[in-house]
């Protein structure tokens, strides 16, 4: 046994100056690769919090999927877990990967067709916006902004959170769902009608 | 009729006064952490046998009392490697109930509550 309580098997390929945290990362992985089922039990209970905050920070206020969503992160993570290199820490490799199935589950979504599909021009009228409405103090206006965004088809809500919210443009978004430029900046332009009716309306 | 760029200014203006959450982190349904370790478990268990517990004693992790029963029995090999939650109620308990009656020591589902 090794200071560490653990069987030699256990010990990772100490790198000169690995950090302790590194190198209990790489023991815990070891011991998950040789299906060790106390070992994945830990590594269950120590990510798990991290990753399910992740994807519910990304998916808000719709947090629905967020469950099945984890349990995809820890699938995948488990199948790729003998190329984890050690060289970043092991929550930061299980978010990369929390990262690209979330985008995997955008672009499944903005490919669906448009759920209001008809002739449509986006409206001109402005929204009354934060600085013109400082009556409404930040947790309203939050509340505000989640209701009318919860109140959105999916595909919508999707489609502003990720051009606004991520700041990602109509052409990496186009890029990534395979769609057209324009058809992206057609869908936003409907979530955005969308959007000011609700806020005017709420 | 109005530049593009200008109906993205309301949305940008928005989204830079608006955290859509909260900041700090959320706890995950303890029910949640049952489900993702039953997958995994299931998974590696279809990749091969698990882990002998006569080995995870060794790597100095605590057996709970049926797998502690498996692992002193006379059984063979495969017993001592297979993949015994399946069939205990435990894990059934805990994937359904995020507080389920399940107390005995080292059990990976009733640890799950604690996490």
């Amino acid at each position: 046994m090794t200071a560490a309580g653990q069987s030699p098997e256990f010990e990772p390929e100490g790198l000169p100056g690995a950090t302790l945290a590194q190198e209990q990362d790489a023991r815990l992985v070891a011991a998950v690769l040789a299906r060790d089922r106390k070992a994945t039990a830990e590594f269950v209970a120590r990510y798990t919090d991290r990753i399910y905050s992740y994807i519910c920070s990304r998916l808000a206020p719709n947090v629905e999927n967020a469950e099945d969503l984890v349990q995809e992160v820890f699938l995948a993570a488990w199948k790729s877990l003998p190329s984890f290199q050690g060289g970043s820490a092991l929550a930061a490799w299980l978010l990369g990967i929390a990262r690209h199935k979330i985008q995997d589950y955008y672009r499944v979504l903005l490919r669906e067709p448009d759920p209001l599909d008809e002739d449509f021009a986006e409206s001109e009228e402005a929204m009354v916006l934060p600085e013109q409405e400082r009556a409404l103090d930040e947790q309203r206006m939050r509340e505000r902004t989640l209701r009318v965004l919860a109140e959105l088809p999916e595909q919508y809500r999707l489609v502003l959170q990720w051009r606004y919210w991520e700041r990602r443009s109509a052409s990496e978004m186009a890029e990534r769902t395979g769609k057209s430029e324009k058809a992206i900046e057609r869908l936003l332009a409907r979530a955005r009608d969308q959007f000011r009716r609700k806020w005017q309306n709420g | 009729m109005a530049e593009p760029k200008s109906k993205d200014q309301d949305f940008e203006k928005l989204a830079a006064s608006v955290r859509l959450t909260r900041p700090g982190a959320t706890h995950a349904p303890a029910r949640l952490k049952a489900r993702v370790y039953s997958a995994l478990m299931l998974a590696a268990a279809a990749e091969g046998e698990l882990r002998d517990m006569a080995k995870t004693k060794e790597a100095g992790r605590e057996l709970c009392a049926f797998e502690e029963l498996v692992r002193l029995a006379p059984v063979n090999r495969k017993l001592k490697s297979a993949n015994i939650c399946r069939v205990c109620h435990a894990r059934v308990l805990a994937e359904m109930l995020e507080n389920p009656p399940i107390y005995w020591p080292h059990c990976p589902y009733a640890e799950f509550k604690k996490s």
